[in-house]
């Protein structure tokens, strides 16, 4: 956590930032309205905040609940956010029917994202359309901006950089005070307007929510079970100190693919067992990667080690880093590769990841090396969910992974 | 002030290393690498930084976009300069030297080899952990630079000029997970100031 605590470097001073901001925003936005788009993440919740020292009351904070929030999580953003410091009066727009039923016949990541983008910016101009407002607000920042332009995912936040015009197509102007800046800046900034530990320290959430962790098809059974496998890992690596931290849930189909022999082999090779002791399979959803700064919608190796070496190289992250490796750079097509931890045989017919990662600003991301024993009581936690066989722990660091799943 | 720009060539991690600069006291700003030889004389720099990019180098007469600016920036520019992960391949390539797929593609940490201390390395030998993430390398280094890094997997993580104040790397020392890439900077700070003296 000390990391955390940094002093202000030189290049970026909370209090020169916020005077500059709020003049900026008053200049840009005259007497009119603005609409905030809050999620109760960080970078929303700090932006908001950046422009209500600017706008004051002409300030409009509303929270979209799509349906991919985890349980609880509209009403009790919209009850934190009331409270004092922040004291934002937030108005909830409920609008999961329509989220669902927009991404219920895609398969892929991007069409995912694409289509959700498209329902978050057809609510929110009708939400402008209602309170009469030219601008919208929202929290994007710099990685947000930086992965759409280079093709690595189509974040949902984020129109003008890819050459969509807001105003043409949804009849309203976007303002992004946050743009220029990475997690540890908007935290930082968080600090000096002082927000609790809980909020200006709180995880990511992507905007997309469930739905990017909900890797293929989106059905709601999917969605139950991620949920809550969703708050059994969060409530059990939360003393740990993870920048990032969570579950995500895959069918189990698998690819059959003459290279498997050869892929269970480089596994065994990187580990120095026995080929008998060493199974792989790849699961046939794919999922997203970068490798040499292209997005790469890659293919997950689930590796499954015989018990008692299992035992033992569950704890050898080093170990765990060279397998992951092993297999990446001899099979292209391969993006991730994720650990079974625990499974139940005859179970049903899903598998649940638990991913967690250390990083300062998102950009890249290692592997967190979460002890053995919290996987495995985390594993019979999930199983007990009828439709989950098996739980995998994710070993692959950004790159060539993403810190979310699609 | 020292000012170095940073020439955008659509890497994910560009805009870091702006971030980089500015937290070292340097006046920093993305450029397109279009930028005329006029537009960037009339900046008045210190010096270039090039950045990396998702394109690939692998054919040096047929390069797009991006890629084809940048080479020529990196032949007509005369200041000292620092060419990271495509650049540094497309830097080999423009000099005469060759990149090719990589045998061993790399991506995430991995251990560096100092060859040669001094300059860009000063105070990271033996050896230091780098991110990384490319598909080709460079094979065979021009005449003129010398290797002064590598890895297990790369022969060329890093090669510097004999005589002008011009680097490659094929690692990112702009992610914060490449814990030394700072000193990386500094080191090159420390360049451009002499040859701001000279």
């Amino acid at each position: 956590m000390g990391k955390r605590l940094s002093v202000a470097v030189q290049g970026f001073h909370p209090s020169s930032f916020l005077s500059e901001e709020t003049a900026r925003l008053r200049e840009l936005v005259q007497d009119k309205k603005v609409i905030s788009a809050v999620s109760g993440g960080v970078d929303s919740t700090v932006a908001t905040l950046v422009a209500r020292e600017a706008l004051g009351d002409r300030l409009l904070p509303i929270m979209i609940d799509t349906g991919f929030l985890r349980a609880g999580e509209p009403e009790r953003v919209k009850e934190r956010l009331a409270i004092s410091p922040t004291l934002l009066k937030v108005r909830l727009v409920h609008a999961s029917g329509r989220f669902l039923a927009s991404v219920k016949d895609e398969k892929t990541a991007e069409e995912k994202r694409k289509k959700f983008r498209e329902t978050f910016y057809q609510v929110l101009k009708e939400e402008a359309q209602k309170e009469g407002c030219e601008y919208i607000l929202q929290g994007t920042i710099a990685p947000d901006w930086i992965e759409t332009q280079g093709g690595i995912k189509t974040q949902h936040n984020i129109l003008e950089q890819v050459g969509i015009d807001p105003a043409s197509t949804y009849g309203f102007k976007i303002i992004e005070p946050l743009a220029e800046l990475y997690k540890d800046q908007v935290r930082m900034l968080g600090r000096h307007l002082n927000l609790p530990s809980e909020l200006s320290e709180r995880q990511p959430f992507p905007g997309p929510g469930l739905l990017v962790r909900c890797i293929g098809t989106v059905t709601k059974e999917k969605i139950r079970v991620l949920k809550e496998a969703t708050r059994i890992v969060e409530t059990s690596l939360a003393p740990f100190n993870y920048e990032q931290y969570f579950a995500a849930v895959i069918e189990n189909r698998f690819a059959k693919d003459p290279s498997l022999k050869a892929i269970s082999e480089a596994a065994s090779e990187a580990l120095g067992l026995l080929k008998s002791e060493v199974h792989v399979e790849v699961f046939e959803d794919r999922v997203t990667g970068v490798k040499g700064d292209q997005r790469c919608y890659g293919l997950l190796a689930g590796v499954k080690l015989s018990e008692e070496s299992r035992e033992t190289y569950g704890w050898l992250h080093d170990r765990l880093r060279q397998l992951q490796t092993g297999i990446v750079e001899k099979f292209p097509d391969i993006t991730r590769v994720a650990l079974l931890v625990k499974e139940r045989r005859g179970g049903g017919p899903l598998s649940t990841l638990v991913r967690a990662v250390s990083t300062r600003d998102f950009m890249t991301a290692a592997v967190s090396p979460v002890p053995w024993k919290i996987l495995k009581d985390i594993g019979q936690q999930v199983l007990k969910e009828d439709n989950v066989s098996r739980v995998y722990y994710d070993i692959t660091p950004k790159p060539p992974g993403t810190v979310e799943f699609e | 002030m020292t000012k170095i720009p940073v020439v955008y060539v659509k890497g994910q991690y560009n805009h870091l290393i702006v971030r980089n600069l500015k937290e070292l006291g340097v006046e920093s700003k993305l450029l397109p690498p279009s930028v005329s030889l006029e537009q960037l004389e009339s900046m008045n720099p210190d010096a270039l930084v090039m950045g990396g990019g998702p394109q690939s180098v692998r054919s040096p007469d047929h390069l797009t976009g991006e890629l084809a600016d940048a080479a020529r920036l990196i032949r007509q520019v005369k200041l000292p300069m620092l060419c990271i992960c495509v650049t540094h391949q497309l830097l080999a390539t423009a000099f005469g030297g060759a990149t090719e797929a990589a045998r061993k593609p790399e991506f995430g940490p991995v251990e560096i080899s100092v060859i040669d201390e001094g300059q860009i390395l000063e105070g990271l030998g033996p050896s230091f952990t780098a991110w990384e993430s490319h598909n080709d390398e460079v094979v065979k280094p021009p005449e003129g630079f010398r290797v002064i890094a590598k890895s297990s997997s790369c022969s060329v993580e890093a090669m510097r000029h004999e005589h002008r104040d011009v680097f490659g790397v094929q690692f990112h020392p702009e992610v914060s997970h490449t814990t030394k890439g700072v000193d990386l900077f500094k080191n090159f700070l420390h360049v451009v100031r002499e040859h701001q003296r000279r």
